[in-house]
């Protein structure tokens, strides 16, 4: 059913980790929130599939509507 | 500073005034029964009863007011596209409008002083016609008006005002306020082209479904010798508007129209007072003399309506459906509606094809509206972010854009009007696309094209049969025309007509054989591989929504 993959695919989870946090190292909320932003674009463009592209959107406004709720409880 | 405008001056238009003639109800004390009855002079209605008087088919239309235009002589809708030109062309207006509009087909989108994305649509263009011409809305009004009065089968009435509608199954009464008094007209069918706030609609208890959106705007028309680029620009972020989103674009003698969109809570009186919008024209031209022709406020709002026909009345244009302006598709699509509405109706009077056929105007428009509609607010709602987060996300793509083609196409300050296509139904099997202008050459050897071709069968479908193709298949053929079908046969091939760019049997996708059913608003019906008469008869049937029980006896 989905074409969105579940199981591990990044070769090295805790070096792109890493990577990413220290691109995000000394901004403000709304450099790094701009900073996302145009991660999102970069990643989709190299994706490139729309079935993909829509699923992922859902599935991460699925799991932050749960990590909003868990939050408030 | 220097600047040549003059406060307070108006360098306004004289529009035409056309006279009040009591009408023969009114006069002689007729109960005249019409076949056709417009209510609303505006693009849509008018097109419409040219549409109609070039088929030979009487109309009356009813105008509220006694000139074109609206609100003085402001610009209104300015982009007429390829689609609308087309239909123009077929109904003899097109000419003045390429003489006094100004074609372009180059658009760009600046951020700051950069380009970050842009479009020429002459490069995918296979149309006599050229992608857009821009010109003042009145203008078109006014050549449609000329036009019908020259072609004189439709009796236009200023100063006409409807003020109800009611309908039983066999007719339609309106009733009608003039200076000379009241009165009622029967018709036929009804046709609803008064507009976004149309009383009929209303009348009928029928929900448009009317959404506000709350961006603001303040146009201005403004008048200038200095050298532009003939292009559509627009800016999202415009610095010299406190980086808000700013339109540009030339129109006919020499004024150009200026859109800026206004903070969502501003006062509209304020922002189009005339000191004030020459100081947000000197912060855009610069040190240019200018003369400022009208200015006002603008918002906009969405609509669609369930459906278009409603028994014995159908709603076209605004009346209809509004979307936002972005792309052109409001004024264009109501010429598009007029356009697939006419021919149908003129089959249907003469009994050509049964009253079913104009159940497809409501499947086709409507569909092409709420396709309008998705895209326009897609457009509306990226001019106008609504939180903080979007505003990163559209700051985000704008940026990318700068350097990056990808995210070009992600800045999105309008997707232009197109003829839609048409969901597939028994009447367009496969879906509906409209067919460019395409040259074609005559048997005598003469150039034509596409628009030419069609407007010389009258109301008729084209019928185009690629050659080589038994003999006694193109007879059989020929032969259904003469049975009493509106189809008009034509064979592309020696001797015949000749598609010698190839293009048209490039877009349908022709070989030998090949037999394309064009119908008379240029949307393809049907193309049949290997065709012979009974193929070509019965997808004729279906395009005209005749029984098909009885075409398969």
């Amino acid at each position: 059913m989905a074409a969105m993959r579940m199981d591990p695919n990044i070769p090295d989870p805790d070096g792109f980790y890493a990577a990413l946090v220290a691109a995000h190292q000394g901004l403000t909320d709304a450099q790094s929130a701009e900073l996302n932003a145009k991660l999102v674009f970069l990643l989709a463009n190299q994706l490139g599939d729309q079935t993909t592209l829509i699923e992922c959107i859902e599935a991460a406004a699925a799991s932050s509507g749960e990590a909003t709720a868990r939050r408030s409880s | 500073m220097t600047q040549s405008s003059r406060p307070g001056g108006s360098a306004g238009y004289e529009l035409p005034v056309y006279p009040f003639v009591p009408p023969p109800e009114l006069a002689r004390g007729e109960r005249a029964h019409h076949p056709i009855v417009i209510v609303g002079g505006g693009l849509s209605g008018l097109t419409l009863a040219c549409d109609l008087a070039h088929r030979g088919i009487d109309s009356v239309v009813l105008d509220e007011d006694d000139t074109i235009g609206v609100r003085g002589a402001s610009s209104r809708g300015i982009c007429y596209a390829q689609k609308t030109l087309e239909i123009f062309a077929r109904l003899g207006i097109y000419d003045r409008m390429r003489e006094k509009g100004v074609t372009w087909s180059v658009g760009k989108t600046l951020s700051g002083r950069d380009v970050v994305y842009g479009f020429n649509l002459q490069v995918a263009s296979a149309s006599a016609q050229p992608p857009f011409i821009n010109l003042q809305q009145f203008y078109v009004e006014w050549f449609l008006v000329d036009r019908i009065r020259e072609l004189g089968r439709c009796d236009l009435r200023w100063k006409n005002k409807v003020v109800s509608v009611t309908q039983t199954d066999g007719e339609v009464t309106a009733t009608v306020e003039t200076p000379a008094g009241t009165y009622s007209l029967i018709a036929d069918w009804l046709i609803d082209a008064s507009g976004v706030n149309s009383r009929i609609r209303s009348g009928f208890g029928l929900d448009p479904h009317t959404s506000r959106i709350a961006d603001r705007w303040c146009i201005t028309d403004v008048r200038f010798k200095e050298r532009f680029p003939i292009e559509r620009w627009t800016w999202v972020e415009a610095p010299f508007n406190e980086n808000r989103a700013v339109w540009q674009h030339p129109m006919a003698d020499d004024v150009w129209r200026l859109d800026y969109q206004m903070p969502s809570d501003c006062d509209p009186d304020y922002v189009s007072r005339r000191d004030v919008a020459e100081d947000r024209l000197r912060a855009h031209l610069g040190d240019i003399g200018f003369e400022l022709v009208w200015v006002g406020p603008y918002e906009y709002r969405d609509h669609l309506l369930d459906e278009f026909r409603h028994g014995r009345v159908f709603f076209i244009g605004d009346a209809a459906h509004v979307v936002s302006p972005f792309g052109a598709r409001g004024g264009n699509s109501g010429i598009q509606d007029a356009d697939n509405l006419g021919w149908k109706l003129a089959l249907v009077l003469r009994n050509r094809a049964p009253v079913r056929l104009l159940e497809t105007y409501d499947a086709e428009r409507r569909a092409a509206a709420k396709e309008n509609l998705e895209v326009a607010s897609r457009t509306a709602r990226f001019l106008a972010p609504q939180s903080e987060a979007e505003r990163t996300l559209r700051r985000a793509a704008i940026d990318l854009a700068r350097d990056h083609p990808f995210a070009r196409v992600l800045v999105n300050t309008g997707r232009m009007s197109v003829a839609n296509p048409y969901p597939g139904s028994p009447a367009v099997a496969g879906g509906g696309w409209s067919l460019p202008n395409v040259p074609l050459t005559l048997p005598d050897g003469s150039p034509s094209d596409l628009v030419t071709l069609a407007r010389s069968v009258g109301t008729m479908f084209v019928g185009i049969l690629y050659a080589p193709a038994p003999e006694r298949d193109v007879s059989a053929m020929a032969r259904l025309e003469a049975e009493g079908l509106p189809l008009r046969l034509f064979v592309s091939g020696p001797g015949g007509i000749a598609d010698r760019s190839g293009r048209l049997a490039e877009l349908l996708g022709a070989t030998a054989g090949s037999f394309a059913l064009i119908r008379p608003d240029l949307y393809l019906a049907a193309l049949v591989a290997n065709a012979d008469a009974a193929q070509v008869q019965r997808v004729l049937h279906k395009a005209l929504c005749l029984d098909t029980a009885r075409v398969a006896a």
